[in-house]
């Protein structure tokens, strides 16, 4: 029954919903209510938007408090800054004893403390190189990959130009190229890498840089500590 | 990953420009107090970034689930103050009132911040201040048919207005 003379009717609902008219008008409201069930469908529509109304405090309807304009900026540079973090951590740091003293460039043996860490983080496999020289860190990532094991290189504080060869072993003691890369100071030292030996049989970790050789063992290789390399020719 | 998700700094930034006013506006009414109520947007939004993956539209829209993150801010919030009972001299006492309650009353005084000021007006006379119609209609100078007529419509632009909100009872 819903026609113009609902209107009239109408507009007496919100006053009807918040309990304001008074008894002869609410009556004759009512009536008008028992035969429409459009106008009563309305009543009771508002009649549940009337039950919030308590829990609001009218004093503060007045305008918001606006987000400080450089808000959006702060959150978008620490979301970068974070992106930016997140990305250096797979990058490994993995140190070299790129010995301070020149003498140590002669010497065919050197003296590398290994430490490998975040183990069972995920497939991934971080080496990490400790007690360097102050300023020089060279890490890596490994990831499985189908082909065989993608590696991450990270590289800070050699000399600029430094050329890098990377190799992986495997079980029986050979070696896999995985690739070359330049170290360039003030770059992004990163590299990315590929060898074609599953991860899961590499052994050791091996990078020439310049003349110098740093190896890792990997794996189910013991953790050497203190371990003597010889220096080795690229196969 | 859910289509929608909240991935790349870009989706970031337009869930920033689409909510960051209610969200601070609510921190602020819930935190009463300006640098905690930036401190919880801007973790909200690191949250969201971080989490971004499992944010799923088909569940839920992003305004509730950027309140959800909110929520568990504004409760972190208030337990590293509990264990700094030193700030609480400061004046910036936590808000006791239950989130949930907060939320409920900050949604329908921004309902009504949204609604038109006659109608707005209409609705703080009559109910909130309990005055009579005829007064009101006085002090208007408009017919007290004029008031009842806009109490209506005010009540239904209030249901509007939290339907688009997402307001969900």
């Amino acid at each position: 029954m819903k026609t113009d003379g609902c209107r009239q009717w109408r507009e007496s609902l919100g006053a009807y919903a918040l309990g304001h008219l008074d008894g002869e008008e609410r009556a004759r409201l009512e009536a008008h209510l028992d035969g429409c069930a459009e106008c009563r469908a309305e009543a009771e529509s508002l009649g549940a938007v009337v039950t919030l109304l308590p829990h609001a405090d009218p004093e503060r309807f007045g305008p918001a408090p606006a987000p400080p304009a450089e808000l959006g900026k702060r959150i978008a540079a620490k979301i970068g800054a974070e992106r930016r973090a997140r990305r250096q951590r797979r990058r490994l740091r993995l140190g070299i004893g790129l010995g301070g003293v020149a003498a140590a460039a002669a010497a065919a043996v050197l003296a590398i403390f290994v430490l490998t860490s975040d183990e069972g983080t995920g497939p991934e496999q971080h080496v990490t190189f400790r007690s360097l020289p102050p300023g020089v860190r060279i890490g890596a990532t490994l990831e499985p990959q189908a082909f065989g094991t993608e590696i991450h290189m990270y590289v800070k504080g050699i000399r600029s130009g430094t050329l890098c060869r990377v190799y992986m072993r495997g079980p029986s003691g050979a070696s896999v190229s995985a690739g070359t890369f330049r170290y360039r100071w003030g770059g992004d030292a990163a590299a990315t890498l590929s060898a074609a030996l599953d991860l899961s049989r590499a052994r050791a970790l091996i990078v020439h840089a310049g003349d110098r050789t740093f190896v890792a063992p990997l794996g189910g290789a013991e953790t050497a500590l203190h371990s003597h390399y010889q220096e080795e020719e690229p196969t | 990953m859910p289509s929608g998700a909240l991935t790349d700094e870009r989706d970031v930034r337009e869930a920033y420009s689409a909510h960051s006013a209610e969200l601070y506006g609510f921190a602020v009414r819930s935190l009463g107090d300006a640098g905690l109520a930036e401190e919880a947007v801007q973790e909200t939004f690191l949250r969201a970034w971080r989490a971004g993956e499992r944010f799923d539209p088909e569940i839920g829209s992003l305004r509730t689930w950027l309140f959800a993150i909110l929520r568990n801010v504004v409760i972190d919030l208030g337990r590293a103050r509990a264990s700094r009972p030193g700030l609480a001299d400061g004046g910036i006492e936590p808000s006791v009132e239950p989130f949930d309650q907060a939320l409920l009353s900050w949604q329908i005084e921004e309902a009504m911040r949204r609604i038109g000021e006659q109608h707005r007006q209409v609705l703080v006379e009559t109910y909130y201040r309990g005055r009579p119609y005829a007064e009101v209609a006085e002090e208007l100078g408009v017919p007290e048919g004029t008031v009842k007529s806009r109490v209506y419509y005010g009540l239904r632009a209030l249901r509007v207005v939290l339907e688009e909100m997402g307001y969900e009872d």
